[in-house]
């Protein structure tokens, strides 16, 4: 029949059905007729396409990933306690119920340990970092920070691994004094500490960090300690980790608890680093590598530098290394002061780069501590 | 001088477009031994090579509308034989001989026991060291000062990639190539100052690698050394030690030698009498207050991709007293 039409009027009949279609799409998006409720689940043919969608894309997107090596313990560690202050509101811990009022959501959150099992870490990896639309899961706040992604995704394959029964610990949950978790009680001297639970991670009198790749702050300077929060806080230090915390604090909490991290006695150094290694670093602190312009560590971090820069004696070296690599990769150029640190971390290597984290972690704390005022040339 | 009116006329084009360097930086503005030599032969070959274009231009001119008189004499066996092979033979060669002895005596021995100052091409800046007759090195960056009436041996390399270094008011250019020494003999008749600049593209800020020579009777000279191997000035009022304490907490020293002080880093130019010289990072900045402080804080802005990271964590007021400490290493 349709051949027997004029080609002008085949051209006239399908104009006037598009027009019919569109029109009566329009009608039905401005009757407000669909319910956007999400105290009704879809069609089960809509919910068979939003899943479809989402396993694909999340595949073909993440198929250029490469996966680092995740079996470091203290990778975990980091991962479940930032899993702790940043999933747990929505995801819940490892065995506990979902929030009631979370899993009215449409989707409702699910149990990580459920959706995880079997699902490769760069699929983990790339939802963690890009978050996934429609479902109210978030991307992660700093995109630069690779490796704090893969810290979380470290933790999610642990939880995918089956029964997690160490969750506690492992978040750091059993380092807060009782009490402390409601933020009623001021814990350390300062209720600031208690209100972000510093000491989950950080270390404290008693105890060092609770990952390798958390920095020991006791004994740092208060103008390093200010100048890193207010930065976190401002934006400009990328961290998907410390960002969200630092959002709460005002400057009052940020003095407090610069005050409080800066009188605490510092965590000893770390011991049985490769002599070799901290040789070479040493060799790197105190008189840089001229012919690669990269000039001494200790003309900035010793005691003669200014109250901004921080100490890095007895640092954690998986710490430190892995703040060199963020400069290098661009991650920490926006502040003034990362600006001076950018240039110089690039041009070291990836082995200059381990020297000098084993150097300065083998150093007792009080190493280039004696912040004494600056001495002026001798008038010979 | 004296043909300063035909040279004008000839050369307005050419002046046009260099007219902003005509002063500092011109090889048509002589005033060294080697850039003198090269002017001369430059000009001897300019006019030579307009004699010979007229000289065809008329003779084009005679074959196309000529008399058939003239037109049979141009080709004449002779002609083809005089013009076409024996001048250019004779005159090539005698240009070639002339270039040879002028342009030779720049490598002969002057200078060997005068003053040797080493030049060494750095990215993207200039490392100068002077090394007196007793041996002593004197370290300094950016700028050369010269005795007039004298050879001075330059001792010409590179400490990473291959610059080249050229002052055309007093020589011609000459590579500076990383573990090789290349030497360049200045002898500048008057005193006066000279603009030099990069020749070998060096990677990002090239352009912006230049600095001056500064000829001084030798009696001042003598006197510029001898201060200028001195250790720096001691901060005397309260803004130059407050900039230098500001110099010392920052790391500074790390990269920047100050001498009599524990600044003695290498990676980057000496500073030791920063304050003396005529302009501030390699001849990219004049050199005052106003703009040692924008060099701390915008340098990558005003010389993109040089090696030294921008400061931007102090107050104008920090700002200030570092400049000023820096302005007073005279």
């Amino acid at each position: 029949m349709w051949a027997k039409l004029a080609p002008n009027r085949l051209i006239i009949s399908l104009a006037i059905i598009l027009i019919l279609v569109v029109a009566a799409g329009a009608a039905f998006v401005w009757s407000g007729l669909y319910n956007v409720a999400a105290s009704r689940d879809h069609f089960w043919v809509t919910t068979w396409i939003l899943e479809k969608v989402r396993e694909q894309s999340v595949e073909t997107h993440s198929t250029f990933i490469e996966t680092p090596p995740l079996d470091d313990p203290d990778l975990v560690r980091l991962g479940a306690a930032h899993y702790e202050g940043g999933c747990v509101p929505c995801h819940s811990r490892p065995g506990e119920p979902i929030n009631a009022i979370v899993s009215q959501m449409l989707p409702s959150p699910p149990h990580l340990a459920d959706v995880t099992a079997g699902e490769p870490p760069e699929e983990l990896h790339w939802i963690v970092k890009h978050g996934l639309k429609y479902t109210g899961m978030p991307a992660w706040p700093a995109p630069i920070r690779d490796d704090e992604v893969w810290a979380l995704t470290a933790f999610l394959m642990e939880l995918a691994g089956g029964e997690m029964d160490n969750y506690r610990q492992l978040a750091g949950l059993d380092r807060v004094p009782p009490g402390a978790l409601a933020g009623t009680e001021p814990t350390h001297r300062t209720e600031a500490v208690a209100l972000t639970q510093c000491i989950r991670c950080h270390d404290d009198a008693a105890v060092s960090t609770i990952s390798s790749l958390v920095p020991k702050l006791g004994g740092q300077s208060i103008g390093y300690l200010e100048r890193a929060l207010k930065e976190y806080t401002a934006r400009v230090r990328p961290s998907g980790i410390m960002q969200p915390v630092a959002t709460h604090l005002d400057d009052r909490e940020i003095a407090k608890i610069a005050n409080y991290y800066a009188n605490l006695d510092a965590q000893p150094g770390q011991r049985g680093i490769d002599p070799a290694r901290i040789a070479r670093g040493q060799a790197l602190a105190t008189e840089g590598d001229p012919q690669n312009a990269i000039p001494r560590c200790l003309a900035c971090h010793s005691h003669s530098r200014a109250a901004e820069f921080p100490a890095l004696a007895g640092q954690h070296s998986d710490y430190l290394a892995g703040q060199l690599r963020v400069w290098q990769s661009g991650g920490r150029d926006r502040t003034a002061y990362g600006q001076i640190m950018a240039p110089i971390a690039r041009r070291l290597t990836e082995e200059q780069v381990l020297d000098v984290a084993s150097y300065f972690a083998s150093l007792p704390p009080e190493a280039y501590r004696n912040e004494s005022a600056s001495a002026l040339p001798d008038s010979k | 001088m004296r043909d300063r009116s035909f040279q004008a006329f000839a050369a307005l084009p050419v002046l046009l477009i260099v007219a902003g360097c005509v002063d500092v930086q011109s090889a048509l503005n002589p005033a060294g031994g080697e850039a003198e030599r090269i002017h001369t032969l430059s000009w001897i070959l300019i006019i030579f090579c307009s004699v010979v274009f007229l000289g065809v231009a008329i003779a084009t001119i005679i074959a196309l509308f000529g008399s058939h008189r003239w037109r049979q004499r141009l080709a004449g066996e002779r002609l083809v034989i005089g013009a076409g092979l024996i001048f250019p033979a004779a005159a090539l060669s005698a240009l070639l001989g002339y270039s040879v002895v002028i342009m030779g005596i720049a490598g002969s021995a002057e200078g060997e026991d005068g003053l040797r100052i080493s030049v060494v091409g750095e990215r993207w800046w200039w490392r100068v060291i002077y090394i007196a007759r007793d041996g002593r090195r004197i370290e300094s960056a950016n700028e050369l000062r010269v005795p007039t009436g004298q050879p001075v041996r330059l001792e010409l390399t590179s400490a990473d990639v291959i610059h080249s270094f050229w002052v055309p008011k007093l020589a011609g250019k000459l590579d500076m190539i990383p573990g090789r020494t290349n030497t360049l003999t200045l002898s500048v008749s008057e005193p006066g100052i000279s603009r030099g600049q990069c020749a070998e593209y060096c990677g990002g800020a090239h352009a912006l690698m230049s600095f001056f020579v500064i000829a001084m009777p030798p009696a001042d000279f003598e006197t510029w050394l001898a201060r200028e191997s001195e250790p720096a000035a001691v901060p005397v009022d309260e803004a130059e030690i407050q900039g230098h304490a500001l110099f010392v907490q920052s790391g500074c020293g790390a990269c920047h030698t100050v001498r009599g002080t524990d600044a003695s880093g290498t990676i980057a130019p000496d500073l030791t009498h920063v304050g003396n010289r005529h302009s501030l990072a390699a001849a990219t900045l004049p050199n005052n207050a106003e703009a040692f402080a924008s060099w701390i804080r915008d340098n990558q802005h005003i010389k993109p991709e040089n090696l030294m990271p921008p400061y931007e964590i102090y107050t104008e007021r920090e700002l200030g007293q570092l400049a000023t400490y820096l302005e007073s290493l005279r």
